[in-house]
């Protein structure tokens, strides 16, 4: 990128650039983007950074500066620390899976396989569709009267499970609907992946001899690498994201037991009108998942690409 | 030239289908055809509930047992959704702002995407960071705020604020995406254009748009679809019917008139729809948008 940058002004280049066709043409070109990503994007997240440091209820007169009250009020606040912890486990849990069984997925049905275009055009569905769609239909599957989840554990004379309404099993159901919707992502990013890989070095192994486990191990694994390194800071990314589908599903309950930290910085802002601690919340979940990119940047394993 | 752009996207489109020399894992073939057909029933079952559950009359829905199979099928839901509800409004509303929000994304995206690519920009890095960590920052994040602004400016519950906010949500993704194609450009027919005399502006019109097609292409889907799926910023900008959009109206058919499940299931398939004919059409803009933004991201 930087090469590409900076070619077209080096001397050797058969165009000759004067001071009009270089930095003030491109700043010509790039300024209304940039712009309006200035005032709709930056400023109003320059404007929140500031107000969370002042008691900011849209109700009251006035915003009196009340320092890091919001931020130490929102650390020690039990309805944070829970929506903290569910966020943990669905982002810990949906990572997990999806990663896992879109490898999986991606590595057995990799090769010739009638169908595996139709498959690939399919599993663009569910990442495309609106989460607030897959939301309201994984609450009508997980129904405990005329879900068909419950009625066919029933059929296979397994006992009914609260899906919705018992807290564990809320914060579940989330997880399965995230699931659901993104591990196809997960099988076609890494179908692309794999299909990129260089075929000598898998190719010498098994002329060597090497089990299946072992060149998978030792060889498509560490290849896939750079891959499966997006796929992780992807997901870190968007579970921290994560709204619509919750929203749908259970607004965060029963009791907070579904509230993620989108979901939490909604309920105070628009039903609390407390936007000092919504804004709070939401810069703390900023560095909390920046911290977290950084440590899965920092894992040995990650970092040797 | 247009022909030697459409054979790669067409080569990008088929890298799928090309069997691979080495058998990627050797176990049973009926092994391997067992884990592609569970796939694909996981992944439809879902959907087809959904299309099920909008075609069942109203004591069929609320059946026990629960039958798979819909003793009859009705049309009724479809047409309820718009007598007895409002989705055209709200279908009105989605339509606008998502294209509106298309236009003026792709319009300030191209330009910008364009001299971050081929000119020595001040400040280049600190715009590329900006870009990715604006694309890290959580909706409700700018939500917030934009609630605010928007209230003093007296613009909530119209579809310009909508229009606004999308536009600054999804502009970063499109020029970060927009960059890497105007990069596979090579520069030397933008060279020859100039030597031609060709301007700048008409270098970028006439010559490297059309070379872009495809990441426009890509970029607009990409745009088009997460605007008009978003529940958020909506949720969050428009109070009444005046500028609510398809993902709010699905809650209020929970809040408003308890949980018409036929209704409801109407409603999102129809919301669907357009994400379908997207996939069909645009698969290979879709993947290659995804792709290329995921692993430039």
């Amino acid at each position: 990128m930087a090469d590409a940058a900076i070619a077209p002004n080096q001397p050797g280049g058969r165009r000759q650039r004067g001071p009009l066709n270089s930095a003030l043409t491109g700043y010509l070109l790039a300024g209304p983007a940039l712009l309006a990503m200035i005032a709709i994007f930056v400023y109003p997240l320059g404007y929140s950074f500031v107000m969370s440091f002042f008691r900011w209820d849209l109700s009251a007169p006035s915003a009196p500066f009340i320092g890091l009250n919001n931020y130490k009020e929102t650390l020690t606040s039990p309805l944070f620390q829970q929506s903290l912890r569910n966020q943990l486990v669905f982002t810990a849990a949906t990572i997990a899976v999806e990663i896992t069984a879109g490898m999986g997925v991606a590595v057995l049905i990799n090769g010739k396989l009638r169908g595996l275009r139709a498959a690939r055009t399919l599993l663009l569905i569910p990442p495309m569709i609106a989460p607030a769609v897959v939301g309201l239909n994984f609450r009508w599957l997980f129904n405990s009267q005329y879900g068909f989840i419950d009625a066919l554990l029933a059929d296979l004379h397994l006992s009914a499970i609260p899906w919705l309404s018992d807290p564990n099993w809320a914060l579940v159901s989330i997880i399965i609907a995230d699931v659901w919707q993104n591990t196809p992502l997960m099988v076609l990013l890494f179908l692309a992946g794999l299909q990129s890989l260089p075929q000598e070095p898998l190719e010498a192994a098994a002329v060597d001899g090497a089990s299946t486990w072992q060149i998978f191990w030792n060889i498509t694994l560490p290849l896939m690498r750079p891959v499966i390194v997006v796929a992780l800071m992807l997901r870190v990314i968007d579970t921290f994201r994560t709204f619509d589908v919750v929203w749908l599903m259970t607004q965060g309950g029963p009791g907070g037991a579904t509230s993620l930290v989108t979901v939490h910085a909604y309920l105070l802002a628009f039903q609390g009108v407390d936007f000092g601690h919504a804004a709070a919340v939401s810069y703390i979940a900023l560095v909390i998942s920046l911290v977290l990119l950084g440590v899965l940047y920092g894992l040995p394993w990650l970092r040797e690409t | 030239m247009m022909a030697a752009v459409s054979d790669e996207t067409a080569d990008a489109a088929s890298v799928a289908v090309l069997p691979t020399r080495w058998r990627p894992f050797p176990i049973g073939l009926a092994a391997r055809y067992a884990v592609l057909l569970g796939t694909i029933l996981l992944t439809i079952f879902p959907l087809v509930w959904l299309v099920i559950t909008s075609l069942r009359i109203p004591a069929d829905i609320f059946a026990v047992p629960v039958h798979v199979i819909p003793a009859s099928i009705t049309w009724r839901q479809y047409v309820n959704v718009f007598t007895q509800y409002n989705l055209a409004g709200y279908l009105w509303n989605t339509i606008v702002v998502s294209l509106v929000t298309v236009v003026l994304v792709t319009v300030l995206a191209v330009p910008c995407a364009y001299a971050m690519a081929r000119f020595r920009l001040p400040f280049h890095r600190v715009i590329v960071s900006l870009l990715l960590i604006m694309r890290m920052i959580p909706v409700v994040a700018l939500a917030i705020p934009l609630f605010a602004v928007f209230a003093n400016l007296g613009l909530l519950d119209t579809l310009t604020s909508l229009v606004l906010a999308h536009t600054a949500a999804k502009l970063p993704v499109a020029v970060w995406l927009l960059i890497g194609f105007v990069q596979d450009v090579p520069k030397e027919i933008e060279e020859s254009a100039a030597m031609d005399g060709a301007g700048t502006l008409r270098t970028l019109v006439q010559i490297v748009t059309p070379l872009i097609a495809p990441g426009l292409g890509a970029s607009a889907v990409i745009t088009f679809l997460f605007t008009w799926n978003d529940l958020l910023i909506a949720l969050t900008l428009a109070s009444s019917e005046n500028a609510q959009t398809l993902p709010v109206g699905l809650t209020n058919f929970v809040s408003q008139y308890g949980v018409d499940w036929g209704a409801m299931s109407a409603a999102g398939v129809l919301m669907v729809l357009p994400t379908l004919i997207f996939v069909w059409f645009a698969q290979g803009l879709l993947v290659k948008g995804l792709v290329t933004g995921a692993v430039r991201g």
